[in-house]
């Protein structure tokens, strides 16, 4: 007599309930992330969500005075919070404030004060200058600074110089604020380009210049 | 009629498995009930203040001030509605109620850990507890944070922009998380209705469970018995049964701290939608989270700026400060039970001067948070002279090592001296007998 082991022909009722739980529990877990997704609309780029580009004017940013365009008497070496206006597909002004990553930063300080590394010819003959309002480390609005010079983070102490090209002279942002190249046709200030490098949310430049292309194709 | 009821459904056993439960006679033991009290409160002044509240960021006409027919004032429908709220009768103080009961419900859980640290309470079989006890923590801290940002006024938007760059700072998913935890790119126009679902649904759930598991657990462990128990009776549980004499005691407590909360909503504002305004990019000076966050916040406010790439994905100050940073406190919190290598198992609640070194510890890590707390004021110190821009970091971090290590080693020496007292008078006391013979 040999010894051999029993070959069962059938699957047997434990395995097969093993498989079985397995299965239901993949396509379970499956089907359950497939419902996460919906968890996360669709972004659509429309008019007051994109960011500024050529040839929007610049209008105020303040309660009182929203929408009315900035005049370069209104400037000072105080901070002064401008939205970019462009026009929608009907010709429309359209204030671009349905992202509120778009909310600016003026500054007019007498000559010579603007210094590197501001990109000067991005500047109103050296004098007025705008940067991106939104701070690079957690995205809050900056202010003047109460300590004095500079501009300061409410959220965290973030600090910049406005003067030379809003670096970082304090506190966790990683980057400067980004420079918006404008320039004055008449009595408006205008945007010139876009910004000149990526601004808050971005995280990197690939991101940005992808942006960059789909924005240029939309409003095109 | 009481046998009638038992036939059906077994009071007689529920009474000898839980109505009979006892409950240790010492203060102390309080603190997780008004934690369950605050819970309770919250729930029934929150479903009183959903009732009267829009979970929308749709803008609607301000009826409390329309503007003009050409240039309406729009306001967030939520915050409209939190308005709406305050002008109620009572309706201002029903809210302070529910966020002053909510910043003591924190407050006392993290007081009711305290004791559970300090006198060993989370050693073996109690582990499990106090890993729920810690989850419990972190949720009611969610279910906070999702509070404050329902009124949406001015605060909640900035609070929200921060919490929405926070989840975003996570390497290579984060963008992602957070577009689906916010309803899409912040603002995203959902952002309200989902976050009224997390405040109002989901944490709040997960709350109860938690709580429901962790009272369970109780119940079915025993409290640890306090130090009298061991004189008193070797091994036993000594205590008050919950029926009759525990609910007394609980129900008084429970209205007296309630009466207390009220006084507090009738008079200390608290959250004052109207004065911080409808969301805007004007941003507020000094604004600051919770207590039980700020030093989060504290530790965003004196970490040094960088940023590096890992594998693609980008590791930043913000990620490492909010995310990394807590983790680890929280790791640590977690471990707690981990550290203790006793196998048997844990009856009664000991003298935190008998371990000294766990009672520094403790010290040492509460005063490190104080210290990332009052980091949190950088700014207000600066401005009282106290501190100067170019020095406030590096004081800051110096105060982070230095006044945890002082005060470990000061907790030493003191307990060093209760014990050298103690022997002192145990010395005396035995020297006293033998003069008596």
């Amino acid at each position: 007599m040999t010894r051999y082991k029993k070959q069962d022909p059938e699957i047997t009722r434990r395995k097969f309930i093993n498989v079985a739980m397995g299965t239901t529990a993949a396509v379970g877990t499956v089907s359950l992330v497939s419902a996460l997704g919906t968890a996360n609309p669709i972004f659509r780029l429309t008019p007051d969500k994109a960011p500024p580009v050529k040839g929007d004017v610049l209008v105020h940013a303040s309660e009182s005075k929203e929408g009315q365009p900035i005049k370069v008497s209104d400037l000072s070496d105080q901070l002064v919070r401008a939205w970019p206006m462009g026009k929608d597909k009907d010709g429309n002004n359209v204030i671009r404030k349905g992202d509120p990553n778009n909310i600016l930063a003026l500054y007019r300080f007498p000559k010579g004060q603007l210094v590197e590394p501001t990109k000067l010819d991005a500047t109103v003959d050296g004098e007025i200058v705008a940067y991106s309002d939104i701070c690079t480390h957690a995205g809050c609005s900056v202010s003047d600074s109460d300590q004095g010079d500079g501009m300061k983070c409410p959220c965290h102490s973030g600090q910049y110089d406005p003067k030379r090209g809003c670096k970082v002279t304090g506190g966790p942002p990683p980057r400067p604020l980004a420079q918006l190249p404008i320039k004055l046709e008449g009595e408006q200030l205008v945007v010139a380009d876009f910004f000149a490098t990526m601004p808050y949310p971005f995280l990197s430049e690939t991101e940005w210049e992808k942006f960059k292309k789909e924005v240029e194709e939309q409003l095109a | 009629m009481n046998q009638w009821l038992d036939d059906r459904l077994h009071i007689s056993r529920l009474n000898d498995k839980f109505l009979r439960k006892a409950f240790p006679v010492h203060h102390s033991f309080f603190l997780g009930e008004i934690t369950l009290f605050s819970l309770i409160v919250l729930i029934i002044t929150g479903i009183l203040l959903a009732l009267a509240y829009e979970p929308s960021n749709s803008l609607v006409v301000n009826s409390f001030d329309p503007g003009t027919a050409t240039k309406p004032n729009l306001v967030p429908a939520a915050y409209h509605s939190a308005l709406k709220i305050n002008a109620m009768p009572f309706g201002d103080m029903l809210r302070r109620l529910h966020h002053w009961m909510a910043n003591i419900m924190v407050a006392a859980a993290v007081i009711h850990m305290m004791r559970i640290y300090f006198t060993g309470a989370f050693k073996k079989p109690r582990e499990i507890n106090w890993w729920i006890g810690m989850l419990l923590m972190i949720f009611a801290a969610l279910t906070a944070v999702t509070g404050y940002i329902l009124p949406y006024d001015n605060y909640a938007y900035n609070t929200v922009k921060v919490v929405y760059a926070i989840t975003a700072s996570i390497p290579w998913v984060g963008d992602w998380v957070a577009q689906a935890a916010f309803a899409g790119k912040f603002p995203g126009d959902g952002i309200i209705p989902r976050i009224y679902g997390y405040h109002i649904m989901l944490l709040p759930g997960i709350l109860l469970a938690l709580t429901g598991a962790h009272m369970l657990i109780m119940i079915k462990q025993k409290h640890t018995q306090p130090q009298y128990a061991k004189r008193l009776a070797y091994k036993k549980i000594v205590g008050v049964p919950l029926i009759t004499q525990q609910t007394p005691i609980m129900l008084i407590l429970a209205l007296m701290f309630t009466g207390l909360v009220m006084l507090f909503a009738a008079f200390v504002p608290v959250h004052p939608v109207e004065f911080f305004g409808p969301p805007s990019t004007t941003p507020i000076n000094n604004i600051k989270p919770d207590w039980y966050l700020l030093w989060v916040f504290g530790a965003l406010a004196i970490i040094p700026s960088f940023e590096f790439h890992l594998f693609g994905g980008l590791i930043g100050a913000e990620f490492v400060g909010a995310l990394v940073l807590p983790g680890i406190v929280m790791g640590v919190m977690f471990a707690v039970p981990m550290f203790d290598r006793t196998d048997e198992n844990q009856y009664y609640a000991e003298n935190p001067t008998n371990h000294p070194v766990r009672l520094a510890a403790g010290v040492a890590f509460m005063a490190m948070m104080i210290v990332l707390s009052v980091a949190g004021y950088k700014p207000e110190l600066i401005s009282a002279g106290l501190l100067t821009t170019a020095n406030a970091n590096t004081i800051l971090w110096i105060l982070t090592f230095i006044v945890p290590a002082v005060s470990y080693f000061a907790v030493i020496g003191i307990v060093r001296g209760i014990r050298a007292l103690r022997e002192a008078d145990e010395r005396d006391a035995l020297a006293h007998a033998h003069a008596d013979d």
